[in-house]
């Protein structure tokens, strides 16, 4: 099984930043294989299963064809629901998306991810059977600067930690 | 009492933007706000780092445009260090930049304008996007704008270093060229192009063009506004998005001026308003009458459309046919109707495809002569470059060692608030009437008046001295105060 794990986010936008720095932690974590998948991310394979991770800061259309060809994704975020409190970690199947909203996972400059996922699969792409969302909590996603705030900087060990479970 | 109509999140724009809309006693709009929680403090979160970051950390601002951040930021860069980069150095980011502006047009007209035009502007919402557009004209038309989009992808990429968020270019030129073998890629990639934005504009013209109902849409008052036109010109006033002087055009065609990078300050100033935090440019020269059309008013626009009206033409030939073909539909230059960008869009989709083609084959272009060292003590400077979705300027001051003082951006969609939030008010009075029941479809006709510009907003930031909570007005139709929002950060 191919799995993308995708950080998604600004680095440079506060708590937005927090996708990011969950999916470097994971890179790092991975065994290294040869040659990196992209800016931020690395790839490995185990016997039966390969694993690439990558940093983006797209969404809808973009995000969608980075997709392509892989069996899984799990895709890292910040989400804003006001319902929790900040660095709280949710992780969800994408078909429960609708009900909470993103920066990010529905890109409203090009087409919503999920919409994005129907386009693809209308033109015969391969795409992940499984799209796992896993997002932390945000508070200060307005304001530029490349620090998280405490609570989301503590979520980031325990939300590696979650996807390397995710992994096994 | 007054009734209040929001539209919140505006569908299909990248940001969180916000419509109210005020209606009276006798339900006729009073007014209308278009307002931004804009992004704050980028300028001083530059300031202390080596201007040579910047090119990699203003592409950071956006997920939309990252492509335009990093050209306007490499050519300040340039300014500022007082270095010219080589001709292959130019030619290679202006490659680069039309390989994206390929795909950023190829997207927004058919993921963002196609569906109001394809689908009908009152067609349902769960129908009025990428997806119906495709059901209804066919999987081969989403193969091919995949297709486009993976090509304009993939020149940034190859001469960008990467797909996305492009990192080769730095004060001088650029840190790689490309290899022959490269080249032939692009110039075939290129070719296919070429055909790809024929065929969109003429799907446009099938679809739009061709159906009554549209065309008066276009012409209609509702959508029309007499202000100035901005945007870049190279030396024979030809249209051209990387390199050249910005002329700027009076709503009756005459060209007031051109105004280099480093004269932008002499010509733009910028309007506070009580009600929103972001700034309305507007031109200096002209001064500030309000929100209001005509040579008096120094709102201006700076779109696709802007350019063509701002320019005397394409340096490509088979662009050159289609703006010819453009102005005598029309009624000749300039153009005002708003939603005429769309059309002005898929232009200069073509233009862009030609100058990949005619920028593949320049014998230089395969030259390692892509950079030069930079030896002057950096001082400060000015780079612009057309955004697609308007004019850009990024303005840095840096001390003897290249270490930032100053930045001062002026975005794209910063350009358009003026002139948005006019358009937004017409389109309100236009279309909601004594009390008339107002619709979804009629609030997507209202959208439509500013998503004409393409705006995002996710970038319109701006320097922020100190602390200053966001929060954004809510007045009624006498001026009245009825709601404060506070962003909780």
């Amino acid at each position: 099984m191919s799995t993308l794990v995708v950080g998604l986010g600004n680095p440079i936008l506060g708590d937005d930043g927090a996708g990011w720095r969950i999916a470097e932690a994971v890179a790092c974590r991975l065994p290294i294989q040869s040659g990196c998948v992209t800016e931020a991310g690395q790839s490995y394979s185990p016997e039966d299963q390969s694993v690439s991770v990558e940093c983006l800061g797209v969404g809808g259309l973009s995000l969608m064809e980075h997709m392509i060809g892989y069996d899984r994704a799990i895709l890292v975020d910040t989400i804003l629901t006001g319902k929790h409190a900040t660095g709280t970690i949710y992780c969800f199947p994408l078909h429960e998306l609708p009900d909470l909203k993103t920066g990010h996972l529905s890109s409203t400059h090009d087409t919503t991810l999920q919409n994005a996922l129907q386009v693809g699969q209308s033109m015969g792409a391969v795409l992940p059977d499984e799209i796992t969302i896993v997002a932390v909590e945000a508070r200060c996603v307005y304001d530029f600067s490349d620090e998280l705030t405490p609570p989301v900087a503590t979520a980031v060990p325990i939300a590696v930690k979650m996807i390397m479970e995710l992994l096994k | 009492m007054s009734t209040r109509i929001t539209i919140d999140p505006i569908t299909r724009l990248e940001g969180h933007g916000r419509i109210e809309i005020f209606l009276n006693e006798e339900g006729n709009v009073a007014n209308t706000y278009f307002q931004i929680p804009e992004l704050r403090g980028f300028e001083r979160f530059c300031v202390g780092r080596p201007v040579e970051e910047m090119p990699l950390l203003t592409n950071r601002i956006c997920g939309v445009c990252p492509e335009a951040h990093h050209m306007a930021a490499a050519k300040a860069a340039d300014a500022v260090y007082h270095v010219e980069p080589p001709r292959t150095g130019k030619l290679l980011r202006e490659l680069l930049y039309s390989g994206f502006y390929f795909t950023d047009h190829t997207t927004h007209f058919y993921a963002l304008a196609g569906p109001d035009f394809v689908m009908g502007p009152t067609a349902p919402v769960a129908e009025r996007n990428i997806l119906g557009v495709i059901h209804k004209v066919g999987l081969e038309i989403g193969g091919k704008v995949i297709q486009a989009r993976k090509y304009g992808h993939h020149i940034v990429e190859i001469i960008g270093g990467r797909k996305v968020h492009p990192c080769t270019s730095i004060p001088g030129g650029l840190t790689k060229g490309i290899t022959e073998e490269q080249r032939v890629e692009i110039e075939q990639m290129g070719h296919w192009a070429i055909e790809f934005a024929q065929f969109s504009l003429q799907l446009f013209s099938d679809i739009v063009l061709g159906n009554k109902e549209y065309l008066d849409l276009i012409l209609g008052d509702i959508y029309t506004h007499q202000t100035y036109s901005i945007g870049l010109v190279d030396e024979n006033n030809k249209v051209n998005f990387y390199d050249g002087k910005v002329s700027v055009v009076a709503p009756d065609g005459e060209r007031i001026g051109k105004y280099a990078p480093n004269e932008y300050t002499d010509w733009i100033a910028e309007r506070v308003e009580p009600w929103t935090y972001l700034k309305f440019p507007y031109l200096k020269k002209v001064g500030w009458k309000g929100f209001v059309d005509g040579k008096d008013s120094g709102v201006y626009f700076a779109t696709p459309l802007s350019r063509l009206n701002a320019s005397d033409g394409m340096t490509t030939p088979i662009a050159q046919e289609q703006y010819e073909k453009f102005y005598a539909t029309l009624g000749g230059k300039p153009v005002h109707q708003r939603l005429a960008i769309h059309w002005a869009r898929l232009i200069e989709l073509l233009y862009a495809a030609e100058r990949i083609v005619e920028l593949a084959t320049d014998p230089e272009i395969t030259s390692p002569n892509f950079h030069t060292v930079p030896t002057a003590t950096p001082t400060e400077g000015v780079g612009i470059v057309e955004a697609p979705r308007g004019t850009l300027t990024h303005h840095y001051k840096t001390d003897e060692r290249g270490i930032l003082t100053e930045v001062n951006l002026i975005v794209g969609t910063t350009n358009n608030y003026a002139p948005i939030s006019m358009s937004i008010n017409k389109a309100a009075r236009s279309l909601i009437h004594n009390g008339s029941v107002v619709t979804e479809g009629m609030l997507n006709m209202v959208e439509m008046a500013f998503r004409a510009y393409d705006p995002c907003f996710g970038c319109a930031t701006h320097s922020l001295p100190g602390q200053m909570p966001l929060e954004v007005t809510i007045r009624d139709a006498n001026g009245e105060t009825v709601e404060v929002l506070r962003q909780h950060c």
